[in-house]
């Protein structure tokens, strides 16, 4: 280390040579890092004097000195970093001297150095006084404040005034606790900062930024080249913006539940999760600055001034004050809550009808603006215009929103919206799809606006009241945009671009749009369905009657884009729950009594009819193309979740139960129209019946279309299974037989792809809980698995399978039917146990010989392994004490197998990647294997059987532990570095040590040895949950010792005494060697804040088993220590440490409780010395 | 729609014992696959469509399980793809010579000799430091399409 610290002693002659050679050495420091010479060496020099003690004297000198910028900013950066590190060691008045003189550096040099060093000092000014906040008086703090006031306004020139905003902006984004910087400070002091500037300065900054605002305003209207003003004016806007943006807390002031529903504004917060667009909630103290003010119509008229200067030179649409003047605005427009009186929204929709005025030119009329765009005028304030109506229908309700522009105009605000999107789309139906234009902007923000206007709010009961020309501009919008959606797909039909060619890229990058599309048009609904339907219908039809005689590529792809959009219109998604008819449908169409001439069931009615034409296999192969049939099983998985034998129609009357709604008596025709006409009691089965028998075609007559069939399995298939309701008819039904049928039997089924297989498996296993009792449940799973337990078990009892297993057409086999008892096997459910025990229990001996048969197939023995696992964990809770044991042998023997197959084995290949691949798979394995001792593990947690395992003399315990012997040479150190493996082995193993610590007294010597190891590197991992697994494992370890020592019992015996290894090298005993390393983490490294009460939790135990180390490595630690004041501060911690709160040896809840408290004051004490010095 | 255009010229040198015919679609990651007359296996599939509304095709990436090298290929997925049929076998190693031959033990008893070490610098220390070591070793061969390579090493406790 340069001796960069302040003065010697050697008189001031000497003192201003060592400075000047310090500024000199950094100068040239920050040169050859601009050259690009030697940077390291460089850094180093820098780095240098802002770690050296007290280098402030030589930092103001450089500051005040330097010939290089750049000398300067490091120079600043030095008094930061110095200073924040020193803060408690510095006089209060060096504290007050250092921000004064940052404070004064910055307002003295205004205008004469580079911003960016300018702007430094008022950051470091801006920390230093964020740091000292609390040690400051307010008198102190006033003298600060007086002198950015004065600057601010402009009393001492334009660039002194830029500079004070400069700090003030520094001043908030420090005391905002997301964008303020690091200071090794607990959280609690970020917030009471945030808290104080808050209620104390934030308007009083508010008030001097605008007043600076105004001061130049003048000039620049008045003028047309007022430079230095207009940095002025756009810097103030830029704070104003800023202070705005504040997360304002303080606002309620205990006031809150104003009348939600009358005044037409939204006050709930699930609104801010929703859209992008950030609302302003400061709170009714700023109503008078803000509101009453007539700020806005000044900032208004400051915009409206600046648009007629944009033609002169200096000024455009996208020069900084404008885009800043419009920010400012938008902002505005975000605010809502309670700085609004609770008067009906008078003032709020007086306060948002003036900013539409000054906004509505912007955007209207939209033809005029999008042809200006496309000549060449920018977009920016376009696409402001439409973030701006964003904001507001954000903050209002759909009625008050439409009522904001009657006031200026003869239509309303949503003819307004509809209008311009139609424009919009307009014209980026003109555009190719992968051009990122304006109008693609745009849209999406218009369509956000939709959401904001339409999506349904909890608080409203899920009613969305829309005014009758909200109704027609939706109508008017949606059908302009199937128009175009259509255009777009028979345009794109003869792409070939392969990236947007499956529905799942296409339906994840359209799925917002998609439901915003959907809730645009369940506004209209009535207009919608009718839509659809007939957009539906002439493109079946047409495609009848061509025949084969024209190519249909451009119909298919419109019918493609037809079902996506009837899809989200007409269903929810269910994530998981069963989805409700919308809301809309539910309530419109309440007309229609006869259910075949209600709109939604004619709809639903001609996609299905159509859908079942593709069991022919004439129509088939002239137009159902696989993408086609990608849309139509999609379509009928999300519609079926809905409509199909819903349970809300077959449990009566469920309806009224609901009441309590005013518009709820109207739905009782509607909705309920269509779900009766689709369930089990009217048409429900004839349709299940059709998706049934199109999902096996899509099997059978598809062959190799794995995205096809892959829908089928994992949406349209297992959404079917998922309903109970719907399993007792599938049961029942001849086409679900036959799927069944086909499925054992059929040669093509075992063509689909292997994945697709299991999933079908398990379809069609889980579908057995239809039947009302567990015998024929059995019957069912047993013959639709038989053939297959049976020709595994015949395969691997060929004599010759050793020669032939190897054949890539048994393999296949093999594969498929591994694949396929796996999915069974995951379906385990109580009434089909018996026979899914049974399956895997016929192939037990099998899977031992195809383990030996395939130990070189990697990719059979994980299936083999993975099966092992789902079978395993599927049943063994319900396992009676004979067939645990079973089971248990025969994990034992798999593992035995697996290991004596690859313990020692080195894979060669001249292919890195192979390499890897097989490095992959045994990490893959490994993770399968810990994964079924973890389920044998939790025999001991979750057991239905009768009777007890003990009495058989098992001890899953013990098992465990064999297993884990067995397992844990297989895991290298190399391997634990994948993430997952790393997690599953360590959650296995603190389990196993907290839960049974006694069975690690038993362990030899080997085995525990590598247990310690894995440990220890756990301890050291950077995930801290797992971190958190050892700590915990050690915890459990050290306490079991403590106790079964306590009373004279064994405890861990040997293991925990130091011994001598066959080396002859000494080795610790666990807990001296742990004690030592928990000490060492919680001291000297890093880790996460979380871990500490785990650690002290590890800590107090291995403490109370090593007395006598824990005090010889307490007083190595203060000898260590040379300074006095450490040394006795240290010796004070430790003593605290292990005394205060009345601190005992006993290990209860209590003293944890008390140890964690005490740990945690020892490290803050001490911590930050011992890292340091 | 269609494309049968699409179909494949009978390998000449595949014979039945060495290749298999098996699906296209029903090829997965980890399985093998012959590309350009090459045993490889696969580490990458996809899946595309011939035009939009065609069907769908394979594309696999392999690699060639005895020298490395990646090959690609694009199948129709209903169509068939040929499949090496790869054979190891365990042989003890009883010694190796100084030509760059192995000795290997059989499980008849016999001697295997007709089998060159690798020639990469790597793979060779890999196996000769095994041996010099008097560790007992396994070597698995691995043997495909008439070529065969030493793919795997096992260490099955120290020589006696």
């Amino acid at each position: 280390m340069q001796g960069f610290a302040g003065g010697g002693d050697g008189g001031a002659a000497a003192e201003l040579a060592h400075l000047q050679s310090t500024m000199r050495a950094i100068e040239a420091a920050c040169t050859s890092i601009q050259m690009h010479l030697n940077p390291a060496a460089a850094e180093a020099t820098i780095l240098s004097l802002s770690r050296s003690p007290q280098p402030y004297k030589a930092c103001q000198f450089i500051l005040e000195n330097a010939q290089v910028a750049n000398a300067r900013f490091q120079a600043a950066g030095s008094i930061r970093d110095a200073a924040t590190r020193e803060w408690a060691f510095l006089t209060a008045e060096d504290r007050r001297s250092l921000v004064s003189f940052c404070l004064g550096f910055a307002m003295q040099h205004a205008g004469s150095l580079e911003g960016y060093v300018l702007a430094k000092v008022s950051s470091v000014a801006a920390q230093l006084l964020k740091r000292g906040w609390h040690d400051f008086s307010t008198a102190e703090k006033e003298t600060f404040f007086h002198q950015i006031k004065q600057a601010s306004l402009g009393i001492h020139g334009i660039h002194v005034q830029f500079t004070g905003i400069n700090f003030l902006e520094s001043l908030v984004s420090e005391f905002s606790p997301s964008t303020s910087s690091a200071m090794g400070l607990p959280r609690e002091f970020h917030e009471q900062c945030r808290r104080s500037l808050e209620l104390d300065y934030l308007k009083v900054f508010y008030c001097w930024t605008r007043d600076a605002a105004l001061s130049v305003a003048n000039k620049i209207t008045g003028s047309d080249s007022a430079v230095d003003e207009v940095k002025v004016c756009t810097a103030a806007l830029c704070l104003i913006l800023q202070i705005l943006n504040w997360e304002f807390q303080c606002n309620s002031n205990g006031k809150k539940g104003v009348n939600v529903f009358s005044s037409g504004i939204r006050h709930d917060t699930a609104l801010s999760n929703r859209t992008e667009c950030i609302l302003v909630q400061p709170g009714p103290g700023w109503r008078d600055i803000l509101i009453s003010s007539g700020d806005i119509v000044w900032l208004l008229n400051l915009y409206t001034a600046l648009r007629r200067k944009f033609s002169h030179e200096g000024f455009s649409i996208d020069c900084p004050i404008a885009v800043s003047a419009r920010k400012l605005i938008l902002q505005y427009c975000s605010l809502t809550g309670t700085i609004f009186p609770s008067d009906n929204g008078q003032l709020q929709e007086h306060h948002l009808l003036q900013l539409l005025s000054g906004i509505i030119p912007w955007i209207e009329p939209p033809d005029l603006v999008s042809k200006q765009i496309e000549c060449g005028k920018s977009e920016s304030e376009m696409l402001d215009g439409c973030r701006a109506l964003l904001a507001m229908a954000t903050v209002t309700s759909p009625t008050m929103f439409n009522q904001l522009l009657k006031s200026i105009r003869p239509f309303g605000t949503f003819t307004l919206l509809s209008t311009l999107m139609c424009e919009v789309i307009k014209v980026l139906m003109t555009k190719g799809p992968d051009e990122e234009t304006w109008s693609w902007e745009a849209r999406d923000i218009l369509l956000d606006t939709w959401t904001a206007l339409l999506m349904p709010l909890d608080s409203a009961g899920g009613i969305v009241l829309l005014p009758p020309e909200g109704v027609d501009a939706a109508a008017t919008l949606f059908a302009y945009i199937v128009e175009s959606e259509l255009k777009a797909a028979s345009a794109s039909a003869f792409n070939d671009d392969s990236d947007s060619d499956y529905l799942h890229t296409s339906i994840s990058a359209m799925d917002e749009r998609l439901s915003s599309y959907a809730l645009i048009a369940r506004a209209a609904i009535d207009f919608a369905i009718p839509l659809l339907t007939r957009h539906c219908t002439e493109r079946f039809s047409r495609l009848h009657q061509g025949g084969g005689s024209f190519d249909p590529t451009e119909t298919l792809e419109e019918l493609y884009s037809l079902l996506l959009i009837t899809g989200h219109v007409l269903a929810d998604e269910g994530e998981g729950e069963t989805p409700l008819v919308p809301t809309a449908i539910q309530r419109h169409f309440a007309d229609f009594v006869e259910p075949d001439k209600n709109p939604v069931v004619i709809l639903c009615c001609s996609i299905i009819g159509f859908a079942e034409q593709s069991l022919n296999p004439e129509s088939r192969s002239s137009f159902f193309s696989p993408r086609l049939m990608e849309a139509i099983i999609w379509f009928l998985a999300r519609w079926s979740q809905t409509y199909l034998m819903s349970p809300e129609e077959s449990q009566d009357s469920s309806y009224s139960s609901k009441a309590g709604n005013v518009h709820q008596v109207q739905s009782i025709g509607s909705g309920r129209t269509v779900l009766r006409y689709f369930s089990e009691y009217d048409h429900g089965k004839t349709v299940l019946d059709i998706i049934v028998r199109v999902a096996m075609a899509t099997f059978m007559s598809y062959p190799g279309e794995k995205f096809l069939q892959g829908l089928t399995c994992y949406q349209l298939l297992h959404a079917l299974v998922r309903q109970k309701n719907i399993c007792i008819h599938l049961v029942t039904l001849k086409s679900w037989s036959q799927l069944a049928t086909a499925f054992a039997n059929e040669k093509t089924l075992f063509l689909l792809n292997a994945s697709h297989q299991k999933s079908v498996a398990q379809t069609l296993v889980l579908s057995a809980s239809g039947f009302r009792d567990s015998e024929p449940a059995n019957q069912y799973v047993r013959n639709l698995m038989g053939h297959m337990t049976t020709y595994l078990v015949e395969i691997s009892s060929k004599n010759d399978l050793k020669r032939v297993a190897e054949q890539p057409d048994i393999i296949l086999s093999v594969t498929c039917l591994l694949e396929r008892l796996r999915g069974a096997a995951s379906a385990s459910e109580p009434r089909m146990q018996k026979s899914i025990y049974e399956m895997g229990f016929s192939i037990l001996n099998s899977t031992l010989i195809l383990l030996e048969a395939y130990k070189h197939e990697s990719a059979v023995i994980y299936l083999l392994l993975k099966f092992v696992v789902e079978w395993v964990e599927g049943q063994i809770t319900y396992l009676e004490a004979q067939e645990t044991k079973v089971v248990i042998d025969y994990c034992m023997r798999l593992l035995q197998l697996y290991s004596s197959h690859n313990i020692g084995k080195i894979s060669l290949s001249l292919s890195s990647s192979l390499l890897n691949d097989a490095k992959t798979e045994k990490y893959k394995d490994l993770r399968a294997l810990l994964q079924l001792l973890s389920s044998l593990c939790s025999k001991d947690l979750v057991d239905f059987s009768s009777d007890s395992l003990e009495a058989h003399g098992t001890s899953i315990s013990q098992v465990v532990f064999y297993g884990l012997h067995i397992v844990t040479p297989l895991i290298s150190l190399e391997l634990l570095k994948y993430p997952k493996l790393c997690r599953d082995y360590f959650s296995l193993l603190s389990h196993m040590l907290e839960v049974y610590p006694e069975m690690v007294g038993q362990l030899n010597n080997e085995a525990f040895s590598h247990i310690l190891e894995t440990l220890e590197f756990g301890l050291h991992h950077q995930d801290s949950e797992v971190v958190n697994m050892c700590l915990r494992a050690l915890r459990a370890l050290a306490s079991y010792h403590y106790k079964e020592t306590a009373s004279g019992k064994m405890g861990l015996g040997s293991h925990a005494s130091s011994l001598r290894n066959p080396k002859g090298e000494l080795q610790e005993g666990i807990f001296s060697r742990f004690l030592r390393k928990t000490l060492q983490l919680l001291l000297f490294e890093d880790y996460s804040p979380d871990l500490v009460g785990a650690a002290a939790d590890a800590l107090f135990p291995l403490i109370l088993c090593e007395q006598g180390l824990y005090q010889k490595l307490g007083n190595e630690l203060i000898e260590r220590q040379a300074n006095q004041t450490f040394k006795s501060r240290l010796t004070n911690a430790l003593q605290s440490l292990t005394s205060s709160n009345q601190l005992s040896c006993t290990l209860d809840r209590m003293n944890y409780q008390r140890f964690r408290k005490n740990l945690t004051n020892f490290l803050i004490e001490v911590r930050g010395f011992l890292r340091i010095v | 729609m269609s494309d049968e255009e699409h179909h494949f010229e009978s390998k000449a040198d595949a014979g039945a014992s060495k290749t298999y015919p098996q699906q296209a679609g029903a090829i997965r990651k980890s399985g093998y696959i012959v590309i350009k007359n090459r045993p490889c296996k696969v580490v990458e599939v996809s899946t595309s469509k011939t035009g939009k509304h065609g069907h769908a095709k394979c594309h696999f990436v392999g690699i060639d399980i005895f020298n490395g090298k990646k090959l690609e290929d694009i199948v129709p997925s209903s169509h068939n793809c040929d499949v090496p049929h790869v054979n190891r076998t365990d042989y003890q190693l009883i010694d190796i010579s100084e030509d760059g031959f192995v000795s290997l033990l059989t499980e008849n008893g016999n001697t295997k000799d007709d089998l060159r070490l690798p020639t990469d610098d790597n793979l060779l220390s890999q196996i000769k430091d095994g041996f010099g070591e008097g560790k007992d070793l396994v070597v698995s061969v691995m043997s495909a399409m008439g070529e065969e390579q030493i793919c795997a090493l096992k260490d099955i406790g120290p020589k006696n």
